[in-house]
């Protein structure tokens, strides 16, 4: 089994799963390599190159990982997403209130 | 004050027409329905809420507040600004769930969350809050521009606070969530452009990057290159246990909702993203482009710093990125500069205008008032909720000076004692209605206590506000959490229908075992 899946089907999408783990860890450290990486940069530190490109590396990365995850839950959602919306409209309406 | 040529005006005349005229194009989609006012009929791809992100968090203020931190610390003051990084979790585990729920606003998640009684109370609480907040936040930002106005050209406050708030207003009123996010990319776009100009045109003016280090080196004050620059564990103005209580309240914050006061703006761009997946990246991307923004504005902040390293007034240096486009870009350019600044300022008034709406509408009027209400009265009710933000933003705005504290203490209020809780309600399926609505009552009243009383009567030390924050959380919890146990759980069938819709993560065993024995997942 690979250490990374990358192709889903809707059911095991919806499982909260390793990959979602991976993309959680790397996220906040991307946000942070990037942010400081852009201002060392722009003084042209070196270690701001080396920074920013773990950014970027990680940014691309966690992409990787996570988004074919994410596009097999979307699809998978929309199909049942109008009769959720029914549901919601009648819970404003007080429909399903004893 | 600033002296202005006619090819200045000129770009400020154009950029206004353009931004509240690419607004109100948006007019025939915005009354088409609720949905349309509130959300753009959820039909949004990605990028499009994440420029409003971006242009949302970028106010007024914003640049005060940044250059204020950086001038201060050094660059160890961008992580002041990284609160914002809640979003690195959060578009992966909380806009993923919220989504899912379709839920309008944060308080009609609370009644599809909770059941019963406290759910109503919760919706009609957190309703009312955020009506209450956002007419608070477009007085404060409004008054910034207010300031602003005043140091460029003299104008009386009053001026600056309702003029551009109420050309803002107008393609608000006329096209909704479409206008607000229409007009946000175009003026994201403006305000990035901007920002870059603005900020190497000063770092240039600054003698360049290499000329700034060396000044800093030369002045002793090579440590505000430092990222990393703590003054010890618990002592000075910069500690580890600071540093270590924000990234726990940023990053863990994700997990939940409302854990950031940003999350309410968040929610109504992550439900009018066309899929989850849109949904995710929005929020991603939009607040990796707020941490960018912040790192360019801490860079040319240092080149302020040395052009002008002895300022020792905070409301001398909170102006250093303002003064860096208005002492140094050329005439011609200044006109350029200040609608850009127009843009950053509306992006945010019409983001709160519409947003306080929404709460206004489809939590109170149309929940609690008229629950029959036709698709065209619910999109007149929200042009009149904005109406009566925008005019409460006037009165919050004339009064801020004297409210400023108050305003800072709200918001601690809102993100101490609740933290927690905003994240059990997402992963614990135990944490029931009553508990939330007692952490809340509990919150307002420690804070008061913890904050201001005990201290005043030396019953307590005066605490930091780190310390604050973790003391907040304890007591707290020592509420709440006898709340939850002595109180029923939720009606197991209210939870699987949540569950089955929303897949939230955390703690739903016995839910989930419930939902596969209905056949439901």
């Amino acid at each position: 089994m690979a250490l990374i899946r990358r192709n889903w089907n809707p059911k095991d999408a919806d499982e909260w799963t390793r990959e979602d783990w991976i993309a959680i860890v790397l996220s906040p450290l991307a946000y942070a390599a990037l942010m400081v990486g852009t201002a060392l940069s722009i003084l042209l530190m070196p270690l701001g190159y080396i920074i920013l490109a773990a950014g970027l590396a990680l940014t691309l990365g966690m992409y990787w990982i996570i988004n074919p995850k994410l596009s097999t839950i979307s699809d998978a959602y929309e199909k049942k997403q109008k009769a959720y919306l029914e549901e919601l409209e009648r819970k404003v309406k007080w429909e399903d209130v004893p | 004050m600033v002296e202005l040529s006619f090819l200045d005006w000129f770009w400020i005349v154009a950029f206004m027409v353009l931004m509240v005229g690419s607004g109100v194009l948006f007019y025939r989609l915005g009354k088409r329905s609720e949905a349309d006012f509130f959300l753009a009929g959820r039909g949004l791809p990605w990028w499009l809420p994440a420029s409003s992100v971006y242009a949302t968090h970028t106010a007024t203020d914003t640049p005060m507040w940044v250059s204020g931190v950086i001038y201060k610390h050094g660059l160890a003051g961008l992580w002041y600004t990284f609160f914002s990084a809640w979003c690195a979790i959060s578009a992966f585990v909380s806009a993923r769930i919220f989504r899912r729920s379709l839920a309008y606003t944060q308080a009609e998640w609370q009644t599809l969350r909770f059941g019963g009684l406290p759910s109503h109370l919760l919706r009609g609480w957190t309703a009312g809050w955020q009506v209450f907040m956002n007419m608070f936040i477009l007085g404060w930002v409004g008054i910034a521009m207010g300031k602003v106005c005043h140091y460029l050209f003299g104008w009386h406050p009053f001026i600056g606070l309702t003029a551009f708030s109420a050309a803002c207003a107008v393609y608000v009123l006329a096209a909704g969530y479409w206008g607000v996010v229409m007009a946000d990319f175009q003026q994201g776009v403006i305000a990035f452009i901007a920002i870059l100009i603005v900020s190497f045109w000063g770092i240039a003016h600054a003698g360049g990057p290499t000329a700034i280090v060396a000044k800093l080196e030369a002045l002793g004050q090579a440590h505000r290159l430092n990222p990393f620059a703590f003054t010890g564990w618990f002592g000075g103005d910069f500690p580890i246990a600071w540093f270590l209580t924000m990234v726990v309240i940023a990053v863990i914050g994700g997990f939940g909702m409302g854990t950031s006061i940003d999350w309410y703006a968040e929610a109504q761009r992550i439900q009018s993203a066309r899929t989850v997946k849109d949904a995710a990246w929005c929020i991603w991307s939009g607040t990796a482009l707020v941490l960018i923004r912040n790192a360019i504005w801490g860079a040319a902040v240092l080149g302020f710093f040395v052009l002008y390293p002895n300022l020792t007034e905070v409301k001398d240096y909170e102006m250093a990125w303002f003064r860096l486009g208005f002492d140094t870009l050329p005439a011609g350019m200044l006109g350029f500069f200040f609608a850009a600044i127009v843009a950053i300022h509306i992006s945010t008034i019409s983001t709160h205008l519409n947003l306080g709406a929404v709460y206004m509408t489809r939590d109170l009027y149309h929940h609690y008032l008229r629950p029959e209400a036709s698709e065209r009265q619910l999109v007149w009710v929200g042009r009149l909720s904005t109406l009566l933000l925008l005019l409460g933003s006037f009165v919050f705005g004339s009064i801020m000076e004297n409210i400023t504290e108050w305003l800072i203490f709200a918001l601690w209020i809102m993100a101490a004692g609740v933290w927690l809780p905003n994240i059990l309600q997402v992963v614990w399926w135990r944490f029931n209605g009553w508990a939330y609505l007692a952490s809340w009552i509990a919150n307002l009243i420690l804070s008061w206590l913890v904050v201001w009383v005990l201290p005043a009567f030396g019953v307590i030390p005066a605490l930091k506000d780190y310390q604050q924050f973790w003391l907040l959380m304890v007591l707290g919890a020592l509420v709440y959490l006898p709340v939850t146990f002595l109180t029923k759980p939720e009606d197991m069938k209210h939870l699987v229908k949540y569950y089955a819709m929303s897949r939230p993560i955390g703690w739903w065993g016995p839910v989930r075992r419930e939902a596969e024995k209905l056949g439901l997942l």
